[in-house]
């Protein structure tokens, strides 16, 4: 489970500040995908970025299965599988040298690392992939390298952000596949996207973020109701577009 | 140690795979035992074969013995220049002008002038005009002595005092330069070996956007720091052993005692060299590593820490150029090392309490180094730099 209460974020340069975050609450679930929605430079990358430790919030928590990023950013991360923003592979190694890469910093190793990749290539059906080099890999079997890498050692919560950019159709499936199984076992996973069929074909809790605040969050259709529209998309714009919406 | 040995294990692996970036960072080793095998070539060449040299001479008909005796030790005349040197001996001209009344003055025992004309500034002159000027005083002294004799005075009257120079140095000056020139070349391969692999293993990381998955994982910045720090060293390390056990064998090609000098890098020295060079390489890697963490791209990277190599040659230069040293120069990084390695090729003994202060303050220099970058890694700047 992921808990971020009352984020506050500014970036401060010499000329000037921008708020990133201001006062960001939500929950994900365990068992439960959740979509933070919003617009570009909303402060969803800020917002997952805080929730790795990478960034240290101006105020507020985050709190994943109980354990505090401020306080253990490494306990953390040990709980989390990342799929970052933007996400680079080693190109001098296979596929398979990166996933046992990233198996042994968490401190995974023998046989039972050896079973977890083999069991991550299987369920991602990637095994022919596995003894290639990286480099010249297409955009979709980067992704389910990435994948991998993340989901290796079987974290209990799942963050990704926008991780179906620049997928075709078969490679996104795969991906909501995945994160579909993921969620049977009782995963916690949030992912932050703007493609909104995407978010109301596969979330059970959507979060809509604007200006760095909570705009609205419930269930597409809630949001939908909310809104009064019949499409998410209509209900997005509406909800994050006006000064009159549901956050104000 | 998981975590730290995946690391390591992961930067060797890339370093390795690197073909082009390991080319360059070995090309060094190669070219030095090459490059000393040439150059001492050229000095036994110069100093024990007696090349010929070419004078213009005028009124030569006037003192032929003094021609002939020039002759015999290879100094001859322009008009006999090989077609293929005559550019050469025509631009760096050395004249030597015979008056016409040389024979009249040495019959009647008057000085004469004999006037040697040529530019000093021309560092390749510099031989030839000693040996021309040891030869013409040779045979005038000769004559001198002739002269004493036939009116029954011992020449040795002229000398009362012999002065026996009894030099320490190396008997050839040309051989310090070298030494020095070695000890050069073995810190810069120190600074320049690792360089592209440190740069890939860190700017090279943020543009191929691997390092913001890498800062996500459950592993402290020190540890992603040192696996690289190990990675980069190690490369510049492994092109120093090659280079010195080349450097050895080129040796064994070069008969040095024609000139009197004696180099060789036996196993005493090796060891040596290697006990101060090796915390170079730590120091330098872990200084390219700073800087190109902190540039923001690949490019930016490159030429800072290209900045970065003026440093260690820049150092011995001026040191070469000091009367005194001061003492604190033995115990600082690089100067230290310098200084060592100097009196290791002159074959004086190892001051080992100095080497274990310069090898320690090196040390301490990076992990000072080391700490300070994986404080600036967590720091939100680096983070805020990945997009």
């Amino acid at each position: 489970m992921i808990e971020v209460k009352n984020l506050h974020k500014s970036f401060i340069d010499k000329k000037n500040t921008v708020k990133a975050l201001d006062g960001l609450s939500f929950t994900a679930k365990d068992g439960e995908i959740t979509g933070i929605l919003g617009p570009n430079g909303a402060g969803k990358t800020t917002c997952l970025r805080t929730l790795y430790g990478l960034l240290k919030a101006d105020e507020g928590s985050v709190l994943v299965d109980g354990l505090n990023v401020l306080e253990d950013p490494l306990a953390v991360r040990q709980q989390l599988g990342v799929f970052p923003d933007k996400f680079g592979l080693y190109e001098r190694l296979t596929a398979y040298e990166q996933v046992d890469y990233f198996a042994s910093l968490h401190g995974m190793q023998g046989a039972k690392k050896k079973a977890a990749i083999a069991q991550i290539f299987k369920d991602l059906d990637m095994e022919e992939l596995a003894h290639r080099k990286t480099v010249g890999f297409s955009q979709g079997q980067r992704m389910k390298v990435t994948l991998a890498q993340a989901l290796v050692h079987q974290p209990k919560n799942f963050v990704l952000d926008e991780p179906t950019r620049g997928l075709d159709v078969m490679s996104t499936r795969v991906l909501r596949n995945h994160l579909a199984k993921f969620k049977e076992k009782g995963h916690c996973i949030l992912f932050s996207s703007h493609v909104m069929q995407e978010v109301a074909a596969l979330c059970d809790r959507v979060i809509i973020v604007s200006n760095g605040k909570l705009a609205a969050q419930g269930t597409p259709q809630e949001l939908c109701d909310l809104a009064g529209e019949k499409l998410l998309e209509d209900a997005f714009v509406k909800l994050i577009g006006s000064d009159e919406g549901v956050a104000a | 140690m998981i975590q730290f040995k995946a690391l390591l294990i992961k930067e060797l692996r890339e370093a390795f795979r690197d073909k082009r970036a390991l080319m360059v960072a070995l090309s060094m080793s190669f070219l030095l035992p090459i490059g000393l095998m040439v150059a001492f070539n050229i000095i036994i060449e110069k100093n024990v074969d007696n090349p010929a040299i070419y004078v213009k001479f005028t009124g030569s008909e006037h003192a032929p013995k003094l021609i002939e005796s020039l002759k015999d030790t290879n100094i001859l005349s322009f008009a006999d220049v090989p077609a293929e040197n005559k550019r050469q001996w025509d631009l760096q001209s050395i004249e030597l002008v015979i008056p016409d009344t040389f024979a009249k003055d040495m019959a009647t025992g008057l000085p004469i002038d004999v006037i040697l004309r040529a530019d000093s500034n021309e560092q390749s002159l510099l031989t030839p005009l000693m040996r021309i000027k040891a030869n013409v005083s040779a045979y005038s002294t000769n004559i001198g002595y002739k002269r004493l004799i036939v009116r029954g005075v011992d020449p040795k009257l002229l000398q009362p005092i012999v002065l026996q120079e009894q030099d320490m140095a190396l008997p050839s000056s040309t051989v310090m330069i070298i030494s020095l020139f070695l000890g050069l070349y073995l810190i810069l391969t120190a600074f320049m070996s690792g360089l592209s692999i440190s740069i890939d293993s860190s700017a090279g990381e943020r543009e191929r956007n691997v390092l913001e998955m890498l800062l996500c994982q459950p592993v402290t910045t020190l540890k992603i720091v040192l696996a690289k720090l190990f990675c980069s060293s190690s490369v510049s390390i492994l092109a120093i052993v090659v280079m010195l056990v080349l450097t050895s064998i080129a040796m064994d090609f070069v008969d040095l005692t024609k000139i009197g000098a004696t180099f060789s890098i036996d196993a005493f020295t090796f060891i040596a060299l290697l006990m101060l060079l090796i915390p170079l390489c730590f120091l330098a890697s872990a200084l390219q590593l700073f800087l190109s963490f902190q540039a923001k791209s690949f490019k930016e990277a490159q030429s800072t820490v290209t900045m970065l190599i003026m440093v260690p040659s820049f150092i011995p230069f001026v040191m070469s150029m000091m009367d005194s040293k001061p003492v604190w120069l033995e115990w600082l990084p690089i100067s230290g090392q310098s200084i060592i390695m100097e009196d290791l090729f002159k074959g004086l003994p190892v001051d080992w309490a100095t080497l274990a202060i310069t090898s320690s303050s090196t040390l301490i220099l990076t992990v000072a180094v080391i700490l300070g970058l994986a404080q600036i890694l967590k720091s939100e700047k680096v983070v805020m730099s990945l997009s």
